[in-house]
């Protein structure tokens, strides 16, 4: 998958003649950059996610307890969609929010509490959950960057505390305040397909649920719309903003609004995995949606995996997942794996400006070029 | 009770309230006006100076940290918290140098976004190193009693009142506090360091053109304003339960501190602070008001309460009351 | 001729500061004007209040006989006022046709767009500009290179590149060869004086450079802590006694 996406469109413009013949390695880049190109290799890794995960390692014999299971790697999918759209900010934007609890929570909460008064169609919640997220980036947004850089991380904090108390405890006769809300009735996809029931004539080991199906379809989804977004001018314009938000002003781009949309797209990212997250669950914990912590999260997931690029944030999320999950019940490193966690991110924002997952990166291309000669 | 008794009360209560956030702000605000640095392990900080100050004071059992498991079931050198108060600030003042050099000052050509990032992944090694060693529960310090208990407070003459009683210890943490930030302020404003100090929040760029030598006066600040977390989470911490994740929550208030105040202002922290203070404490204590048939319960809007003030402040005056116009191009 | 820009007693205050005093200046169309002054005069300040940088404290600005005061930075540039920084100022990260590329989505589509879900290719008159662009300033072979990676000279004619992709009625130069060596200088002079000759541009210069400032300028306005103290053709003002004093400190030019 593409990391520096911005170069799909020079390469195509290009109009200058490609040389004789291309190595095997020049034409799978080239394919490598296109959208249809983008969406298969998505659809390749999400299906085989399952079985690679889960199924192969217990097989292999690893014991069951270091491997995946199935709600896990769900889990990895709908965070992971949280992180391509907080890497639309971060990474390729520049703009660091401490409060992006907010839009993954007051999605989910907005989708729990419509599922038990108006329709628990998993649908129907996603876009109530997804526009509330809308909502809230746009009207926070509009706020936060008012003021520019350090500001706006204080900012977001800010509300994201704001918006937690709000929900803990003035509006608690509707959130549920501490115990969370637990009145969330998800209904079947279609009025037909119940999410939790396995898919038929495919076999566990390769998927284990309709749900896995639906949040699949979403990070599929998702990957398509962010790769567009980065290669429609938006991709150009937030990186300019990105580099010299003042140069950025000075060709005559309304930098604000920019990244105001910036920071709106971003947040329907976010609600459409809080969405998720609560169809998943059939539950909303505020703990785990509105604290600041889930901020916090979403920071470390983007920057370890990688900022700047569409796949490095799902990369991060799987890591996390991964860790905060199985490595934690490890003995000894087990206690210790948010430390851990703490310390290497200390080391990737010191040392890995695209993160872990710009190392592999790296690696692969200096490994494909030894192999297909020094034709870059 | 009266009313007067009850707003002396009140006044007390968000003083103090609005104490801590001061001593947290200081060092905050003047990082933040000179070296353009922001801090996001400064709570940190905090933390570190109440579980010192916790391990000084007493000796404390430890159920579910790691420590217990390697043999120390019990911690604490149990020397009482007048000792915990005299040794926590120069330990965090060393500790706030060190986490100059070897964190902050690797970053200072950073973009911002790294360098929040770096002190928040540093916020975060703290809290889970408590957190995995001591345990995630919260500690309470045994403190004497004679500054524990409530002195009972009767009105001014002739005004008939039941009297109330005030905790000794918050009158204590204003008086520590207000001597402090004097002591602070009157070194930046008539100390030749302190000129220098003043000089870089004014024209910030003009510290970064004279390059990182000149900046000696800034390093000692940023120890000086950890010392000042560092006795913030001392004189805070009777008056709260000691968890790993304190840092992380009191960092939210200090940094609107400085907002509302204004970057890099003194002035600004101490009226910030304590208009931070003043509103929570107030909501709190409002509790629920009956106008006719509508009553409103003010306490769970304490917290919010903070923000709005924040939000207010920010879209009515930007650079914050007491700070000054930023500077642009 | 008309004038291009006009600004009417405008005062700029820094806190007690007057950085600049009711300056009047009138710029006609096609005019190269160089504006000099010792360092802290406010050229810099009257620069950033024309491009709306800065709120002014009093008075007005005029732009092709509009008033532009109540204007955003974006909007004035889309108005037709270009700016070229006393640093380099492009986008580092990207490529020298990136850096373009953006300047043509500037000027190509205004200042805001919704088009998120649209491909960059599909835009051809954005990739026309940008080519034509990359031609002007000479930096079509480089478009690969990551604008970081350029000699400083070559960052400074991207620079002016980005600033004329929008082509600019009127382009404000802050110090364009400031820490250049002398050949860079001489091209980015040479490349100045043709541009301006291509497309019709007018210019405000600011330039430490006296031989410069001589050479190039159709009127000279002098400004001394904040005020004009002289303005006209460059043999007029200098031999200006006015300008020697206060400016150069009574040293012969
Ligand atoms: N953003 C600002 N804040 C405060 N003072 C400023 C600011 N910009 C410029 N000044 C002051 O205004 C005066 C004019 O500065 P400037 O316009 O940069 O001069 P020049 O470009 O002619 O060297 C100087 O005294 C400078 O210190
Ligand atoms: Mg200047």
């Amino acid at each position: 998958m593409s990391d520096e996406v911005g170069s799909a469109a020079e390469t195509e413009a290009d109009s200058e003649p490609v040389d004789e013949s291309p190595t095997l390695y020049e034409r799978w880049r080239q394919i490598h950059d296109n959208e249809s190109t983008v969406a298969a290799l998505t659809i390749l890794g999400v299906a085989l996610a399952p079985f690679v995960l889960v199924t192969l390692p217990t097989q292999l014999g690893l014991p069951s307890e270091y491997s995946w299971y199935h709600n896990l790697l769900t889990l990895t999918l709908i965070w992971g969609i949280f992180a391509l759209g907080y890497d639309l900010l971060l990474g390729f934007t520049g703009l660091l929010s401490f409060g992006h609890a907010i839009f993954w929570g007051t999605s989910a909460y907005a989708a729990g509490i419509f599922s038990a008064n108006v329709t628990g169609s998993p649908l129907a919640m996603i876009l109530v959950g997804t526009l509330t997220a809308v909502l809230m980036a746009w009207i926070i947004g509009w706020i936060s960057l008012r003021r520019g850089g350090i500001y706006f991380a204080i900012l977001t904090l800010a509300f994201g505390q704001m918006i937690y108390y709000i929900f803990l405890s003035p509006l608690g006769d509707i959130t549920g305040g501490e115990n969370g809300f637990t009145g969330v009735q998800v209904g079947s996809l279609f009025g037909v397909v119940d999410l939790g029931r396995a898919v038929p004539f495919v076999p566990e080991a390769f998927v284990d649920s309709w749900m896995y199906v639906f949040v699949g379809a979403a990070m599929i989804l998702s990957v398509v719309v962010g790769y567009r977004i980065l290669n429609s001018p938006y991709g150009a314009v937030l990186r300019a903003i990105r580099e010299n938000e003042q140069r950025a002003e000075f060709v005559g781009l309304n930098v604000w609004r920019y990244k105001l949309m910036a920071f709106i797209l971003s947040g329907a990212f976010a609600g459409l995995a809080g969405s998720l997250y609560v169809i998943q669950r059939s539950f909303v914990p505020i703990e785990n949606t509105l604290n600041w912590t889930v901020s916090g999260d979403i920071v470390v997931i983007t920057v370890l995996g990688g900022v700047g690029s569409l796949f490095g944030p799902v990369f991060g999320a799987g890591l996390y997942m991964y860790v905060a999950n199985i490595v934690s019940g490890m003995p000894v490193i087990g206690e210790f794996w948010h430390m851990i966690l703490g310390i290497v991110f200390i080391a990737v924002v010191a040392t890995m400006p695209h993160g872990i997952w710009g190392r592999v990166d790296w690696l692969r291309d200096r490994v494909a070029d030894a192999i297909g000669g020094d034709e870059r | 009770m009266s009313l007067v008794g009850e707003l002396v009360v009140l006044l007390v209560n968000g003083l103090q309230t609005g104490a801590i956030y001061v001593l947290l702000a200081i060092g905050l605000s003047i990082i933040l006006g000179t070296l353009k640095f922001v801090n996001f392990a400064h709570g940190a900080l905090y933390v570190v100076g109440a579980y010192i100050g916790l391990l000084i004071t007493q000796q404390i059992s430890i159920a579910n940290g790691q420590l217990a498991e390697w043999g120390f079931p019990t911690l604490g050198l149990g020397w009482g918290f007048i000792a915990a108060l005299v040794i926590v600030p120069p330990i965090v003042f060393v500790v706030g140098l060190a986490m100059e050099r070897f964190v902050a000052r690797p970053f200072y050509d950073r973009p911002d976004t790294d360098q929040i990032l770096v002190t928040f992944g540093l916020a975060i090694v703290v809290q889970e190193l408590i957190h995995a060693l001591i345990g995630p529960r919260s500690y309470t310090y045994d403190i004497p009693s004679e500054i524990a208990g409530g002195i009972p407070f009767s009105g001014p003459v002739g005004v008939p009142l039941s009297a109330v009683t005030i905790d000794v210890w918050r009158v204590w943490v204003i008086a520590i506090t207000a001597t402090l930030v004097i002591a602070v302020y009157a070194i930046v404003e008539y100390t030749d360091f302190g000129l220098v100090v003043k000089a870089g929040t004014r024209d910030p760029e003009m510290v970064r053109l004279l390059g990182i030598r000149i900046t000696r006066p800034y390093l000692v600040m940023f120890g000086i304003g950890a010392g000042l977390a560092g006795v913030a989470g001392v004189v805070g911490a009777p008056l709260s339960n000691i968890n790993p994740e304190i840092g992380m929550t009191i960092l939210v208030p200090a940094f609107l501190t400085v907002v509302i105040g204004g970057v890099g202002s003194i002035r600004g922290a101490v009226l910030g602070g304590t208009l931070i203070g003043m509103v929570q404490v107030t909501l709190i204590s409002l509790g629920t008001v009956s106008l006719g048939s509508l009553s409103i319960n003010f306490t769970p809007w304490a917290q919010v309460g903070i923000y709005a003030l924040a939000v207010v402040v920010l879209l009515t005056r930007p650079q914050g009351l007491l700070g000054s116009e930023e500077v642009t191009a | 001729m008309t004038a291009i820009l006009e600004t009417r007693d405008l005062v700029k205050e820094f806190g007690g500061l007057v950085a600049t005093d009711h300056v009047n200046l009138t710029i006609e169309e096609g005019e190269l004007v160089s504006l000099i002054g010792p360092n802290g005069a406010g050229k810099s300040t009257l620069i950033n209040l024309i491009t709306r940088m800065l709120e002014e404290t009093e008075g007005e600005i005029f732009f092709e006989g509009d008033p532009i005061t109540d204007l955003e930075p974006h909007e004035v540039v889309q108005r037709g006022i270009g700016k070229s920084f006393q640093t380099a100022s492009i986008f580092p990260e990207l490529t020298v046709e990136e850096n373009a590329n953006i300047a043509s989505f500037g000027a190509e589509h205004g200042s805001f767009r919704f088009n998120f879900l649209k491909h960059r290719s599909s835009y051809p008159a954005v990739q026309q500009r940008t080519l034509d662009t990359l031609e002007a300033v000479g930096l079509r072979s480089q478009k690969d290179t990551t604008a970081a990676d350029l000699p400083y000279g070559d960052k400074r004619r991207l620079e002016i590149g980005i600033a004329l992709a929008s082509e600019p009625a009127l382009l404000l130069m802050d110090e364009p060869t400031a820490g250049m060596s002398p050949e860079e200088t001489q091209s980015t002079v040479e490349l100045i004086e043709d541009l301006q000759e291509e497309m019709d541009l007018t210019i405000l210069l600011v330039e430490h450079d006296m031989e410069i400032v001589f050479s190039v300028s159709d009127r000279i306005a002098v400004l001394n802590r904040g005020s004009i103290i002289a303005e006209g053709p460059p043999d007029e003002v200098q031999g200006d006694p006015s300008v020697q004093e206060a400016y150069l400190g009574g040293v012969e030019l």
